[in-house]
């Protein structure tokens, strides 16, 4: 038979890893239907203020790809697959080159190149920025740019289109079963290839530093159908963040960069219990002792950053100048500023191998909702790098492949009959929940979910904790589907929460079956690091029982 | 306090106000005043009655996504970032924004942003920057550059424009602000950019500039314009 090339795929969700492998797939001419409930602008990417990791020929003296290789591998706790982090670090040149060429604004120096800062957990300065806004800016380079590709025909955006599920045969993906919001119908849409980009698992939390939109179903579905989830207990709590009365609003690790103190009031005086504890440089500890020993005070936490006088503080860090003024009405110029930690990141989700396809063979997942590079902590500056390495990844592996096998090649009628039933069930689902009769509204079961993780899936765990999560998300499995829905709510706020409540009982698994401390996971039962446990979670889902194992020949990420 | 909300159950069935109370303080911006009638408990109307919730646009909730821009107290704005001390008046209103048709409730479709952003094919394509002529200008160009990648397309700018209907060939400041960004980054691209813009802004604008007292970036869209027009001069 001849070699066929790939001719269509669809990325669902469109924030920096969704958009980076549909400019690569449309680059090799295969057409892309980019689906999101929104359009790019609104995804999480645009939050992103820090920067993105590259080691460049300018480089800080000494540094070098094997370094940044290093420092991201220590990091994670050595949990992240070496090859992987390979591909990630000697690749982020041409990434910056990439981003360059398609005129993203880059905060440069004189000469017009850009320039770098340090972050913290590295040995050296290699992390370039645009501003206090790089995902923003990348954002908005990597729109225009496919809005090229749209004029061409090559990619077609779908927006207020929703995912509901991966259309799979024997360990094949043909394509997604979506929710189209215009139509108010299901519809089943078939590809060569499919391609999750749809971001982190906030919804298991309520109120993150992230977007609202970014809930974990899409993860969660494909949990369902038979896809294996990893390393979900590695959760990212940023040490300072600020509570206002719609978020949690971060405050940027600059503060502490430029000088900034935590401290707790004890009898009138201050406790600068980091420095106490860890030296004069106590404050910039990582993301994950600091937030520990914020939780550990039991108190409210400040940091105080006035003594640097309002023209530095304007100089440098002036976005955190106006969010504590906005949605405060805090001078930070004149007084601390109250933090505490919340959820920042989700190293876990997805399962994906080397090219980052799924168990399922043309069903690719990329960017936060994949778990890949950062074991079990990330370090800040390698999350924009992921995002784009990893859909550039997944689109040359869909380019290259052969799709004349018998597998692939599956007669559309054949298909469309075979999967006519999923569709029909989702609407029957759907409109059996719309008729309920009973008591419970889906956003009161949302917010015991996030009330109970939020309680028992914290900075610091224990059996104890963890046994409590699950009791409570069995008890709203038991319920879920004898709720009433809410009429007034949307089509997919009714169909994610089974399996959002899913996945909360899968990470609740995973951190219960690691019985060790490591990076983002801590158990007061069990504090020490353990060699048993140097390898990654796999837990996956057959039909309501949760599976823990350990990725010990490390058939995922090498 | 009491809140009047403009609502709509279908994109084909018609507007009506409805009233809730709410314990409001200073600090809650509008959407977080939204979220709480929504989901502090069951929500019910001034009369009492069981309501639907309300629907509206979120993501971010920081300022920086665009997606909840309506229009408050008369005033298009982001909820986001529409605070209540800063509102007078002994009641506020929020309607949906009026230039774009409204889907259900305060959610309405802004299609016609990118469609239009798409027709006109804006892009850089290659970096090839205009040179600035010195450091000073190289600071400055940044700025407005960086300032301009900012844009939302959240449609303020269209809601309060007094050339703007619906978008059929005037496509408004946002797209003359991605018109200077396309040519000020490669000036391979500028002559062609200056007849889009002529055809699809230039012609249209009376410079009323009500653009950019909405813009939640303060994006300096006048001086796109006095750019752009410079350009064609050349």
């Amino acid at each position: 038979m001849d070699a066929r090339k790939a001719t269509s795929a669809i990325v669902v969700g469109s924030g920096i890893s969704g958009m980076s492998c549909a400019l690569e797939l449309a680059k090799a001419g295969v057409s892309v239907t980019l689906l999101s409930p929104a359009p790019s602008e609104r995804s999480q990417s645009v939050m992103a203020a820090g920067g993105i990791n590259a080691v460049l020929a300018n480089c800080e003296p000494g540094d070098s790809v094997q370094q940044h290789m290093e420092d991201t591998l220590a990091g994670g706790a050595h949990l992240a697959g070496r090859h992987a982090v390979e591909g990630l670090c000697s690749h982020a040149e041409e990434i910056i080159q990439d981003l360059i060429d398609l005129g993203t604004v880059f905060t440069v120096d004189g000469a017009g190149k850009p320039v770098r800062r340090s972050f913290g957990g590295q040995s050296y300065s290699r992390t370039y920025y645009c501003g206090a806004a790089t995902g923003k800016q990348i954002v908005s380079a990597l729109v225009m740019e496919e809005r090229r590709f749209e004029a061409k025909g090559l990619v077609t955006r779908r927006l207020r289109c929703h995912f509901h599920s991966a259309l799979i045969r024997d360990g094949v993906c043909y394509g997604a079963l979506v929710y189209d919001e215009n139509s108010a119908a299901f519809e089943a849409l078939y590809a060569d290839a499919v391609v999750m980009a749809t971001g982190g698992q906030n919804a298991l939390f309520g109120k993150t530093t992230g977007s609202t939109m970014c809930d974990g179903y899409a993860a969660a579905r494909l949990f369902m159908q038979g896809v294996p989830l990893k390393n979900l207990e590695f959760v990212q709590f940023h040490p300072t963040t600020l509570e206002t009365p719609q978020k949690r609003m971060l405050v940027s690790e600059a503060v502490r960069g430029e000088g900034g103190r935590l401290f707790y009031e004890q009898d009138g005086t201050r406790v600068y219990f980091m420095e106490d504890k860890y030296g004069p440089a106590g404050n910039l500890m990582t993301r994950d002792v600091v937030s520990r020993e914020i939780e550990a005070t039991g108190r409210q936490v400040y940091l105080d950053i006035s003594f640097l006088g309002s023209k530095e503080i304007d100089r440098c860090i002036p976005e955190v100048r106006d969010i504590c003024r906005k949605y405060r009405g805090i001078d930070i110029s004149k007084e601390p500023i109250p933090v505490s930690p919340s959820v920042h990141f989700f190293m876990g989700g997805i399962a994906v191998h080397m090219n980052h396809e799924t168990d399922v063979r043309n069903l690719y997942a990329v960017g936060e909702c994949a778990s890949m590079y950062h074991g079990a902590n990330r370090l800040g500056g390698n999350s924009l790098l992921a995002a784009l390495y990893s859909g550039k990844v997944a689109a040359r592996s869909i380019a290259e492949r052969d799709y004349a096998t018998a597998e692939d090649a599956a007669d559309a009628g054949e298909l469309e009959a075979y999967f006519a039933p999923q569709a029909q069930e989702a609407a029957a689902q759907l409109d059996m929940a719309r008729n309920g009769e009973s008591a419970f509204p889906v956003a009161y079961i949302r917010g015991m979910l996030e009330q109970s993780i939020q309680t028992n899936l914290g900075i610091v765990r224990d059996a104890a904790s963890l046994a409590q999560g699950i009791a409570d998300i069995d008890y709203y499995l038991s319920i879920a589907d004898k709720i009433a829905f809410d009429s007034s709510l949307n089509a997919y706020e009714i169909y994610s929460l089974v399996p959002i409540l899913s996945l909360a009982r899968a990470v609740l698994t995973c951190a219960n079956a690691r019985t060790e401390s490591r990076g983002a996971h801590y158990r007061s039962d069990y504090p020490e690091s353990s060699e048993d446990f140097a390898c990654a979670t796999i837990v996956s889902y057959d039909n309501g029982a949760y599976r823990v194992n350990y990725d010990k020949e490390q058939a995922y990420e090498n | 306090m009491r809140i009047r909300i403009l609502r709509r159950d279908t994109p084909r069935s018609e507007p009506y106000w409805e009233s809730f109370t709410a314990d409001v303080t200073g600090d809650m911006s509008i959407a977080s005043l939204l979220d709480w009638l929504n989901y502090h408990d069951d929500i019910t109307n001034e009369a009492g009655e069981k309501t639907r919730r309300i629907a509206w646009d979120c993501s971010c909730m920081q300022g920086v996504c665009g997606a909840c821009a309506m229009v408050i107290n008369g005033v298009p704005a982001l909820a986001c970032e529409t605070f209540v001390r800063d509102l007078t008046g002994d009641e506020i209103t929020i309607e949906p924004l009026r230039k774009f048709p409204v889907l259900h409730d305060l959610v309405v479709n802004r299609d016609i942003i990118q469609e239009n952003l798409k027709a006109a094919n804006i892009f850089i394509g290659q970096y090839r920057p205009v040179k600035a002529r010195n450091a000073k200008a190289a600071e400055a160009e940044f700025e407005h550059q960086y300032s301009i990648a900012k844009c939302l397309k959240c449609g303020l700018c269209l809601e309060v424009c007094p050339n703007y209907t619906s978008g059929e060939n005037f496509f408004g400041a946002m797209f003359a602000n991605d018109c200077y960004l396309a040519a000020s980054r490669n000036e391979s691209q500028v002559n062609e950019l200056v007849d889009c813009y002529d055809e699809h802004f230039g012609r249209g604008c009376s410079n009323a500039l009500s653009c950019m007292s909405v813009c939640p970036i303060q994006i300096p869209s006048l001086s796109s314009i006095a750019k752009m027009n410079r350009m064609r001069k050349r």
